[in-house]
């Protein structure tokens, strides 16, 4: 969190805790004689197919509209496709200069803080640690490693293996705190094309440790990983060697987290 | 002639399991961080008044309310609205621009409408989506009265909490505490109840007697508590409904200590007859009463286990104040804390993994947790004076009360992890803090 957006928060938190304070202080002191004991106030729970009709959306819902950004945003059970995603729809590595000339003018009342913006934009995506890969002298490793026209070398997969792990593990941000943290391990299976970029919708195994009674943790779980998985894309690997990684298995283990 | 086959088919095989064979990467370690939310503001469905608002006025404060929510878990981030590339309508709450949203690089949206009804009531309708995967997570509608629109806020938050982390949410709950003020030697002490977040407080004494360790009971609805009510200490049941009290029981000894049990059918409480304090426990429907405890000294802070086999209590029958578990009818009592100071005030977990309790020594009050075999002992808070765990209804996060040296006391809550300690604002002084169930 910056200082700046750390500042704004407090300052919001702050002055809503106040006047939130104002209020009810203000009114506990109004009522000299205790208010009578309320009741529970019923909150009734409906379900979707009764939600889609209450609310009566005027587009489809998600389910049965098609997305607009429908090949950047595949839908869950889609079967991955043949193509790279396109490639505007994912924030690039760098802090993002702020984009929205067009829209956002009219949006807030103000004027957008360009600088702040950016900051937070910037905050958000992950900080890898890792130095920019320099995918020529990878290949050339990997390359003086494998005899042309052999088997993979195991090696060679290695080197490979360590390059994707230290691309995709700064986005994961696994669960933390729940009962069954460090109980659980989940495979994602992943396609990727020669951009670099995920094809379609990575496919996550059976978590480890998952039970009946964990299931809703197990969904959370694999969720993080496929989330990790498209927040940190394109792989910078080398082109030349795409056959090597274009089917990637990633097992999320979150063993070494403190 | 198989064999020929075989190895055929395996020299075949060989080129194309170089090609396609997936490279297997271990992950071992992320960066658990604060999940960055987007919560654009409710979108209004129609314009009709209610008492609480108009749905568009409703939908700011409920956006407000589950961004509080949200954040003060210490699990997400929501990210300032001014830095929002787009707005969400009634018509597109369900078609939501995942580019848009990615831009501003939220990982989850939440979005949804509010709709006054012909009743007066509303509808919330709320929807949590991952803008990564494209995908939505969560839909749930609520309909309430206008002036429930707290409440659905809450439970639209404990929804998009619960789909995220894979844990029961926290949200819809409310906490009762033992607000104080005036004179170290003249303290006021009256009862009060507020939401989770500090909303709708309400006192439910008037402060004439002392009142200490209010509980809830399972539905949320009627408390117990001690209270010195005729200068007699004893336990006492309050329905929050009415407003109805009533002592528990006329025993001639002095009651204290008490708490339900998981179903809500019993109360556990301490009681002192000739200077030995003992675990008792009452049926509330007979109010058949058992002695659980026999040793000399003082038994007390009994707490069950959330299936209502086992109870923890403190004892300081080996010398000084230690923490016991024993079997719901007193059978199989065992010493579960060790080491240097003393442990007190139990409170088993909702979810059963863990005790929470004080821990005494070296002149500092901290609270901590372990198993209910006392292992994986750890300290969470180190205060002046940190004592009264009481736990989320989830099990995640504990709330207690801080005394300064100055005789301030005030509600605090922190997670299991030992990150987010968070003060709790209260009009007076606040101790004795019991968090309910979620509500239902």
């Amino acid at each position: 969190m910056t200082a700046t957006e750390r500042r704004a928060i407090l300052f919001a938190g702050s002055a809503h805790i106040a006047l939130f304070a104002a209020l009810s202080i203000g009114w506990q002191f109004a009522s000299s004689p205790l208010p009578p004991a309320d009741t529970a106030m019923p909150v009734e729970i409906v379900d979707t197919a009764e939600l889609a009709r209450i609310t009566q959306p005027p587009t489809p819902s998600a389910e049965a509209a098609p997305q607009e950004s429908a090949a950047a945003a595949p839908q869950e059970d889609a079967a991955p496709e043949p193509e790279p995603a396109p490639t505007d729809a994912v924030p690039p590595p760098e802090p993002a200069k702020p984009k929205p000339q067009a829209a956002a003018p009219k949006a807030p009342p103000g004027p957008l803080d360009t600088t702040s913006l950016a900051s937070l934009i910037d905050k958000a995506l992950p900080k890898s640690k890792i130095k920019p890969l320099d995918t020529s002298k990878l290949a050339k490793d990997i390359n003086a490693a494998q005899p042309q026209g052999a088997r993979v070398d195991p090696r060679a997969a290695a080197t490979l293996a360590q390059a994707i792990q230290a691309q995709v593990a700064p986005c994961w941000n696994p669960p933390t705190g729940g009962r069954d943290v460090r109980k659980m391990t989940v495979v994602v299976r992943v396609e990727y094309g020669r951009d670099g970029r995920v094809i379609g919708v990575p496919v996550s195994g059976q978590p480890t440790g998952a039970t009946a009674g964990n299931a809703d943790y197990a969904r959370a779980f694999a969720d993080t990983a496929r989330r990790a998985v498209l927040r940190c894309q394109p792989l910078k690997l080398p082109p030349e060697l795409y056959e090597l990684w274009q089917s990637v298995e990633i097992n999320f283990d979150p063993e070494s987290m403190a | 002639m198989d064999m020929r086959i075989l190895l055929t088919l395996s020299l075949l095989a060989a080129p194309a399991l170089a090609q396609n064979a997936p490279i297997r990467v271990d992950i071992n370690a992320g960066i658990a961080q604060p999940l960055p939310v987007a919560i654009p503001v409710f979108a209004p469905a129609n314009a009709a008044a209610t008492e609480a608002g108009t749905p568009a006025e409703l939908g700011a404060r409920i956006a407000g309310v589950i961004s509080a929510d949200l954040k003060s878990s210490g699990l997400f981030r929501p990210i300032d609205p001014a830095a929002f590339t787009t707005t969400v309508t009634a018509a597109s709450t369900t078609n939501p621009d995942y580019a848009a949203w990615r831009t501003v690089a939220a990982q989850a949206l939440v979005t949804g409408t509010v709709t006054a009804n012909a009743d007066g009531g509303i509808t919330l309708a709320c929807y949590a989506y991952d803008v990564f995967a494209g995908a939505e997570l969560a839909r749930q509608g609520f309909v309430t009265t206008a002036a429930g629109w707290r409440r659905a806020a809450h439970k639209c938050a404990d929804l998009v909490y619960s789909r995220l982390t894979g844990e029961s949410g926290y949200f819809d709950s409310r906490i009762v505490y033992v607000a104080e003020t005036g004179a170290r030697t003249k303290r006021i002490k009256r009862l009060a109840v507020m939401d989770q977040d500090g909303a709708s407080h309400r006192f439910l004494t008037s402060g004439q007697n002392l009142v200490l360790t209010p509980r809830f009971a399972p539905g949320s609805q009627t408390l117990t508590y001690m209270s010195f009510e005729g200068n007699r200490p004893r336990v006492w049941l309050y329905t929050l409904g009415s407003g109805k009290q009533e002592a528990l029981g006329s025993f001639a000894s002095m009651t204290f200590a008490p708490r339900f049990s998981p179903d809500g059918s019993a109360l556990v409480f301490s009681m002192a007859v000739g200077g030995n304090t003992d675990v008792y426990r009452m049926n509330i429907a007979s109010r058949a009463v058992t002695r659980l405890t026999t040793a000399p000294g003082i038994d007390t802070s009994p707490s069950f286990s959330p299936d209502g086999s086992r109870i923890v209590f403190e004892s300081d029958r080996g010398g000084a104040q230690q923490l016991y578990v024993m079997g719901a009818d007193g059978s199989g009592q065992s010493r579960i804390s060790f080491g240097e100071g003393r442990s007190a005030s139990p409170v088993w977990s909702p979810r059963g993994d863990l005790i929470a309790f004080t821990r005494m020594g070296g002149g500092r009050f901290g609270i901590g947790v372990m198993r209910p075999d006392g292992s994986g002992e750890r300290l969470l808070t180190n205060g002046y004076q940190d004592e009264g765990a009481t736990w989320s209804p989830n099990g995640r996060v504990i709330l207690f009360f801080r005394s300064s040296r100055s005789g301030k006391v005030d509600l605090y809550s922190i997670d299991l992890s030992g990150q987010n300690e968070r003060a709790i604002p209260t009009p007076l002084d606040g101790s004795d803090p019991a968090w309910s169930p979620l509500l239902p």
